[in-house]
């Protein structure tokens, strides 16, 4: 594997542009994956403000990017969460984690998360977790080989639709 | 008018095709091998002495190689899902083809080659049922399977065998792709790492083709691939995508294309060295005037079937330097049967027990130097140049020793003097068998 040269920091509202474009990438793979998670069609203004809040708001998310002079080379997205029932209380769990296709393969995910796990630590969080659809054989084997084990599985139905 | 010609003359083979068949009923049939003279002679060749024989083999499982014809037994496999240009016809109506490259195997190579259209439900049956017949055969040859399920039950057969496993349609046509390329580029004074390619078409042939390049010296971003949706770029919608659907293709994707360029055909054609194209069989798919965009002594591979993507002489006439096409009616034939009879014929005779692209490498080494002085309308050598196959039969043998794929080593020269004496043997026995009538003469048909 190469690796890439650059750095990972925390997202700024300048990124917004390129990160939306990666964000709408990795949303609409994830409809391939399943009819639940169809993108929405139209107006991407709340999405964008969504996002916006999401670099912002560092009580709540820790949003980074790995970049290369002015190139986003990939993006993550976590929340913190409550673990109200459970100790430890808080978990961080990874919802968006994308690399652009031409800087695959060259441990900008692992620069990411290495960023993040550090992160962590000044927050004193423990725990991550990371959701990605079913389907996504190639998520499953990244987050496998680097030590991570299913915890939990999420099921989902359309309610208007028949299920004999 | 040449289109026009053209239609007739296919109209009337596909009438004699099929009269023919009705005549001959098979193109292809098994005969002994052995002399038998009288009933006693049943004794060895096949109860009580065959149970020995057996045996023998019940010991050691590698003896069916020495005891039986496996060694020079070839299984032709397919789902019939990409057949020619008819494209999903069943495994049924996929036999009359499969009879015909037995055939070819058989005349060119001197293998027995038995035409196996399989009637699978999916992909991975067809791996389970290739497998499971794996005890019979020397090799697989897989023909004409739709992409991309051709690259994964190639990846998977070639994973799971102890024979090789071969998808024509990916490597005997990557495989003489490069031979033409490697004559081109010494008539037009080119090496590998400095030229530019544009792979036109993202199917079997050029993603196989494309590997094949890399493994003989040809520098990645220098390769650009092109498929119906325009240059195939790391920034396309349909990448991510591409990585479950097709990850050979987006395997491409990354490694290609250094430049990043995107766009259309023509973007990919501007300033290269060569094109590659098996894409769709119209004339007009590549334009007479992005043929004088090309850098200069361009080299143009239009190999779509039964209509080349750019008419020979437009390329020329538009600045090419050599034009390449499928057809055999034209210069430089690239055509699959320059290669498969060979390459098979040295896998069998090394009793290998797999081919990879290193060895393709040397076998289009093989082919190209056997041109002798190539010249822009002679790249490829004929398919009646038949002392090509036990020279590349012999290189494949040879090659598959080095790569330690053989399981009986020789010389490069023992292995030419077993490849004549099979093929040079087989060829008489089907010359005397037509000299005899044993062969039927073509009937008359009416015209």
């Amino acid at each position: 594997m190469k690796e890439s040269s650059g750095s990972v920091r925390k997202a700024r509202e300048g990124d917004i542009d390129q990160f939306m474009s990666m964000i709408f990438r990795m949303k609409k793979l994830n409809g391939e994956f399943d009819p639940l998670f169809r993108t929405r069609e139209g107006d991407d203004a709340p999405i964008r403000d969504y996002y916006l809040k999401c670099i912002n708001d560092h009580e709540h998310f820790i949003t980074l990017v790995a970049v290369k002079k002015d190139r986003i080379m990939g993006l993550v997205k976590a929340e913190i969460r409550e673990r109200i029932s459970y100790e430890p209380s808080r978990e961080l769990r990874i919802i968006d984690l994308y690399i652009m296709p031409e800087f695959r393969r060259k441990n900008v995910g692992n620069m990411l998360l290495s960023a993040i796990y550090g992160e962590m630590k000044k927050l004193g969080i423990k725990i991550i977790t990371a959701e990605f659809p079913s389907l996504n054989l190639i998520a499953l084997n990244f987050y496998e080989k680097i030590g991570y084990r299913q915890i939990t599985s999420v099921y989902g139905k359309n309610i208007e639709e028949d299920s004999d | 008018m040449v289109s026009m010609n053209d239609g007739e003359r296919t109209a009337r083979f596909n009438r004699l095709a099929v009269e023919y068949s009705r005549y001959y009923k098979g193109k292809i049939r098994t005969l002994p091998s052995v002399p038998i003279n009288s009933l006693k002679d049943f004794s060895y060749w096949y109860t009580p002495g065959v149970a020995e024989v057996s045996m023998e083999i019940k010991r050691n499982p590698e003896e069916s190689f020495n005891l039986t014809g496996r060694w020079n037994s070839v299984g032709i496999v397919t789902d019939g899902t990409r057949v020619l240009g008819i494209g999903n016809v069943g495994p049924e109506a996929a036999m009359p083809v499969m009879e015909g490259k037995a055939m070819l195997f058989n005349l060119l190579g001197g293998v027995n080659a038995i035409p196996l259209p399989l009637r699978v439900s999916d992909r991975d049956h067809f791996i389970s049922v290739v497998k499971a017949l794996e005890p019979s055969f020397g090799g697989f040859n897989l023909e004409d399977i739709e992409s991309p399920k051709c690259f994964y039950v190639l990846k998977e057969l070639q994973e799971k065998l102890t024979i090789p496993a071969w998808h024509d349609d990916q490597l005997g046509t990557a495989c003489i792709i490069l031979a033409g390329l490697i004559n081109s580029m010494r008539i037009t004074g080119r090496k590998p790492q400095d030229t530019t390619v544009a792979l036109v078409g993202s199917g079997a042939a050029n993603i196989a083709a494309a590997h094949l390049l890399i493994e003989s010296g040809f520098e990645p971003r220098n390769i650009i691939m092109v498929d119906s949706k325009g240059i195939l770029d790391k920034e396309r919608d349909d990448l991510d995508s591409l990585m479950f659907s097709n990850p050979w293709k987006y395997e491409l994707a990354l490694m290609t294309n250094g430049e990043n360029r995107k766009g259309t055909m023509e973007n990919a054609i501007k300033g290269t060295d060569i094109i590659v194209s098996a894409a769709k069989a119209e004339p007009g798919t590549i334009k007479n005037e992005w043929i004088g965009e090309m850098n200069k002594d361009a080299i143009v591979f239009a190999l779509a079937n039964p209509l080349p993507e750019i008419w020979p002489q437009d390329a020329l006439d538009n600045g090419a330097k050599i034009v390449a096409t499928g057809r055999g009616d034209f210069p430089n034939q690239i055509n699959n049967s320059l290669v498969f009879p060979g390459v098979f014929r040295g896998m069998l005779d090394a009793r290998s027990r797999g081919v990879n692209f290193r060895i393709m490498v040397k076998a289009a080494q093989e082919i190209a130097n056997f041109v002798g002085a190539p010249q822009p309308d002679r790249i490829v050598p004929s398919m009646e140049d038949w002392e090509l196959y036990p020279q590349v039969a012999s290189t494949v043998a040879r090659a598959s020793v080095d790569e330690g794929l053989a399981r009986k080593p020789d010389s490069r020269e023992g292995y030419l003097k077993t490849a004549r004496e099979i093929i040079s043997a087989n060829r008489t026995m089907i010359e005397k068998s037509m000299d005899l009538g044993f062969i039927r003469k073509l009937p008359e048909v009416r015209e």
